[in-house]
């Protein structure tokens, strides 16, 4: 199957899904059966002025009208405004997502590095050594929270051994922001010559990322161990080891063979690392998407909230998609069984 | 008189492992299997699930893993001793001297490697010396030999593309690929059409005896061993219990599980996966002293309390069972 | 998957050899699974410290964990105070016992409320197939494209950051997680003759669910649930360090966390790192009772010996 018509149906089968992921945010407001004409019509605003607004709204329609409505907003790229920025809710979203993708990739990708070849190497000697370690290590991830290591790298690296600059931020305050090109300060600031702003925010991202490539490393080892045991157990290995080939060999078919699992279970869990990132961009002051939505829950902006889950779920969906690419790339069976 | 080409002796394949309690737990899976193979003769290996028949193939290669493992014995491959010798060295006779053909033939081929790949690499694994032209050129030789029409094509199919006669085929591609002297198939026709089995195992005889090969065949379908096989050799809770050319244990079974199987499955003389008379096959944790077979046994005798002897029915044809021979006045 | 027809019969219990007095036996059974699975021992043995924590805390807390005191604000830990004061002065150390009730009192219900909903989706589910199954299953799958801690978020702070809302949203989130492994094991058992006995007898379908799948169909979902509270005791934390539900000076780990973020770079660390490293160890302790439970009901390693 070629990878345009493969795209194109993948394509349709995510359209109900957004739909579902629209009315699942539309309705996370009316859970909270809170009333936003109050906060949006201001504190002075007399009863009629906030009639005013809810008319406006559509909030004096009934729920299925309103939906509609919220989706034909949303389709027309107007997420609403927030109340506590006044500022449309997708320019908000748009500033900050590279902010954001920053961190998380360069943190992800870090922990992928290590936590691969970690969770192979315990994979093949399971039981030995170096797996009762990285398994202990990988629970010891799983258990701690992001946002408390977060403050405790500031305690040791700032406070502490001040190798760290403060976390407030991505940049140094007495620094301005290179020239807006890809959004992330240090590659902009690699382009635009200004080695004093790149290194600042080299140093800005030190810390969150490690917290995150830590954070990010648990699943990843206990995965890849798992898949990799799972590939060993199989006929085709238990063939190849009839068959008289050297265990390099088969060691090397084992790794091709979990290299698709891998994959898309990295997709899976760098959608899961958002929250993640959202925790590290808080204790960071970051300000980062994460940081802005955690904010508008915390406050209870609803058109942010909803905006804010809204771009999760989109960010998911590119993803998932890049991944079954990468797996169609990977995999001779992948075109007959999609 | 000659070194026979496999020569088993009182092999003995423990489980050993620990339980809940802490305590250490032996399974006796296979208790003093012997049996011996001549080059251009195939035996075939039957019993009931649990008889230790793949154990015994997994022995034979080397390829058990823990908890299993040899504790006693000898198997005399050409003379050698393959338990006493390093992993290594059986490692390099493995898919060259010795090759294994498995039930499960399509989850066995490496997903992400052509076939002709598989065939190149077979090759090339036990000959570093091997060109890569030549290996090819045997590897679509060897295809063709195994009846896979078109081989220069579908030396690049895909596993996956394959069908489950076809990737048996392949696989016994694989396994004579490098002339063996040794050829065991465990269960090779498992889960394939009737017709595609006969096929198959067509090709499988063709194949042995054209090349000199001693083979074994794992089955649970005496219909196989009756139509394929030289020698039979009928195994019970980890021994064999009886052994001999074909026609002798067929025509006069002396040992009363061999008459049990035989009776059970008249049509097409395939044992069933389940037991094929009443009782459990014995606690292989807490096996009892004597005849494993007395607590089933129609003719159990307190004498069976005693470790039947081996006794010869005819050329070659030897029973383990102390009626052996003295049964025939009551038959099943 | 391959049988090895050879080992078939290796997997039968036999009786107990000898008949040594229950104490003995069952101190030989702990043994037996510390060996097989040191991670689950070691977590059990985490647990029971925290349960004794949280049975046992008017006895173990030297102070009252809300008692505040204005003159001994902020003291770092020395032998009257174990593990400091915080801002008002109360003692870190208390209220660290404390708050092992609050990771129970969560993790408790919510892993409940999970199972009781997961559970009968599961078995219904996997046993009537078809368009609901369907259904009900791309409905779960949809929600994986939210960050499970976004999503557990984003739902209390909308209905209201009570600690009931807290328990609910946990335990439903969880549900699909208990739904999904019960399901997997009603499809592989449905087919089997017992069942088919039973539809045959006449049984209704809530019978056929409750009586002659559930027992067989719960095991999987029972290992999961160690991991599940360890999450639930996660979440229910990170809420609390946001400020959304249980507020400070309330004695639990999160909300403490939250408290002393701030003196985190002012040198004040005992705030925050004591709740920290006590919420570690639980989560910890429950992971790995999780894994060895998992590990121990693995097929593919029973049998391994070490």
């Amino acid at each position: 199957m070629s990878v345009g018509r493969f795209l194109v149906r993948r394509l349709l089968l995510v359209l109900p899904l957004l739909l579902g992921v629209l009315f699942f945010t539309f309705m996370l407001v009316r859970l909270s059966g809170q009333d936003p004409t109050a906060k949006i019509a201001g504190p002075t605003a007399t009863a009629a002025e906030i009639e005013l607004v809810r008319a406006q709204l559509g909030l004096d329609q009934p729920l299925f009208t309103q939906f509609l409505i919220y989706l034909g907003r949303v389709v027309q790229a107007d997420l609403g405004r927030s109340w506590v920025s006044q500022q449309p809710v997708l320019q908000d979203v748009l500033e900050r997502v590279p902010v954001t993708l920053e961190l998380l990739l360069w943190g992800v990708g870090i922990g992928a590095l290590v936590g691969i070849p970690v969770g192979l190497r315990a994979a093949f000697r399971p039981d030995g050594a170096f797996d009762q370690i990285s398994r202990f290590v990988s629970l010891l991830g799983f258990s701690t929270p992001t946002y408390w290591l977060g403050l405790v790298m500031l305690l040791v690296f700032f406070y502490l051994l001040d190798l760290a600059p403060p976390g407030m931020g991505r940049l140094s305050l007495m620094l301005s922001p290179p020239p807006r090109i890809t959004g992330s300060y240090l590659i902009d600031g690699v382009i635009a010559g200004d080695l004093e702003a790149a290194h600042s925010a080299f140093a800005q991202l030190v810390l969150p990322v490690l917290c995150i490539a830590i954070i990010s490393a648990a699943p990843i080892i206990k995965q890849t161990r798992a898949i990799t045991l799972e590939v060993l157990a199989s006929d085709y290995i238990r063939y190849a080891r009839a068959q008289g080939l050297e265990p390099a060999m088969i060691r090397r078919m084992a790794l091709r063979n979990a290299a698709t699992p891998v994959v898309t279970f990295l997709g899976t869990e760098l959608t899961g690392l958002v929250g993640t990132t959202a925790l590290i961009e808080y204790v960071f002051a970051w300000g980062g998407l994460g940081q802005w939505g955690l904010n508008a829950i915390i406050t209870g902006d609803f058109a942010a909230v909803q905006g804010y889950v809204l771009a999760l779920a989109l960010f998911s969906v590119i993803v998932f998609l890049l991944v079954d690419l990468a797996v169609l790339l990977l995999e001779p069976r992948a075109g007959t069984r999609a | 008189m000659a070194t026979p080409l496999l020569d088993v002796r009182d092999l003995h394949t423990h489980f050993i492992a620990r339980n809940l309690d802490n305590e250490i737990r032996t399974a006796r899976a296979l208790n003093g299997v012997s049996f011996s193979l001549d080059g251009g003769k195939i035996l075939g290996l039957v019993g009931e699930t649990g008889a230790g028949k793949s154990l015994t193939a997994l022995s034979v290669m080397g390829l058990l893993r823990p908890p299993a493992r040899v504790v006693a014995g000898q198997v005399l491959f050409e003379g050698r001793d393959l338990i006493a010798m390093p992993p290594e060295e059986v490692n390099r006779l493995r898919g060259a001297r010795m090759a294994m053909v498995v039930q499960s033939p399509k989850s066995s081929l490496d997903p992400l490697s052509r076939i002709g790949e598989q065939l190149v690499r077979v090759q090339r694994a036990h000959d570093p010396a091997l060109g890569q032209a030549e290996a090819t050129a045997r590897a679509v030789a060897m295809l063709e030999a195994v009846g896979i029409p078109d081989p220069q094509r579908r030396a690049r199919a895909w596993p996956h593309e394959l069908s489950g006669g076809m990737a048996q085929r392949v696989l016994i591609a694989l396994a004579l690929v490098n002339q063996p002297r040794l050829l065991i198939a465990d269960e090779p026709t498992t889960g394939l059409d009737v017709t595609v089995q006969a096929q198959i195992l067509d090709l499988f005889r063709e194949l042995v005896l054209a090349n000199g090969i001693g083979a074994i065949i794992i089955t649970h379908d005496l219909g196989v061993v009756a139509h394929y096989c030289d020698d039979v050799a009928v195994m019970f809770a980890g021994t064999i219990i009886e052994h001999g050319p074909v026609a002798a244990v067929f025509g006069q079974p002396a040992h009363p599980y061999t008459r049990a199987l035989i009776a059970s499955t008249p049509e097409r003389l395939v044992i069933g996966r389940t037991r094929t008379t009443g009782a459990p096959p014995p606690n292989l944790y807490a096996l009892p002293t004597g005849c494993l077979y007395r607590d089933r046994c129609p003719h159990a005798a307190p004498d069976c309390a005693e470790p039947p002897p081996g006794r010869a029915m005819g050329a070659g044809h030897i029973a383990h069972c102390h009626f052996a021979g003295r049964l025939a006045e009551h038959a099943a | 998957m391959s049988t090895q027809a050879g080992t078939g019969a290796i997997t039968a219990t036999a009786p107990l050899r000898g008949t040594p007095g229950l104490g003995a036996r069952i101190l030989r059974r702990i043994r037996g699974i510390a060996r097989r699975s040191p991670t689950l021992a070691v977590g059990a043995a985490i647990l029971l410290a925290f349960a004794a924590m949280a049975l046992f805390h008017p006895w173990l807390m030297p102070r009252d964990p809300i008692a505040a005191n204005p003159t001994l604000t902020l003291q770092p830990p020395s032998v009257e105070f174990w593990f400091g004061t915080d801002q008002n002065g109360m003692d870190v150390f208390s209220r660290v016992i404390y708050g092992a009730i609050y990771g129970f009192g969560i993790a408790i219900p919510a892993v409940m409320v999970g199972l009781s909903v997961g559970v009968p989706v599961g078995l219904y589910t996997g046993y009537r197939g078809g368009m609901i199954d369907e259904v009900v299953m791309r409905v779960f799958d949809s929600f994986r494209v939210f960050p499970s801690i976004i999503l557990a978020l984003a739902v209390v702070s909308a209905a209201g950051p009570s600690l009931l809302n807290v328990v609910m949203v946990i335990g439903l989130l969880d549900s699909p997680i208990f739904a999904r492994v019960v399901r997997a094991e009603v499809l592989a058992l449905r087919n089997g003759t017992y069942v088919e006995a039973a539809v045959a007898a006449g049984n209704p379908t809530r019978r056929i669910l409750f009586v002659h799948l559930l027992p067989n169909a719960i095991q999987g979902a029972m290992a999961q649930t160690a991991v599940r509270a360890a999450w639930a005791v996660r979440i229910s934390a990170t809420l609390a360090f946001l400020g959304i539900g249980i507020q400070p000076p309330t004695p639990e780990w999160g909300a403490m966390i939250r408290q002393g973020a701030e003196f985190m770079v002012s040198g004040e660390w005992w705030v925050a790192v004591f709740p920290g490293i006590a919420l570690i160890l639980m989560t910890l302790g429950l992971n790995m009772l999780g894994d060895g439970l998992q590990d121990l009901l693995d097929p593919r390693r029973k049998a391994a010996t070490r």
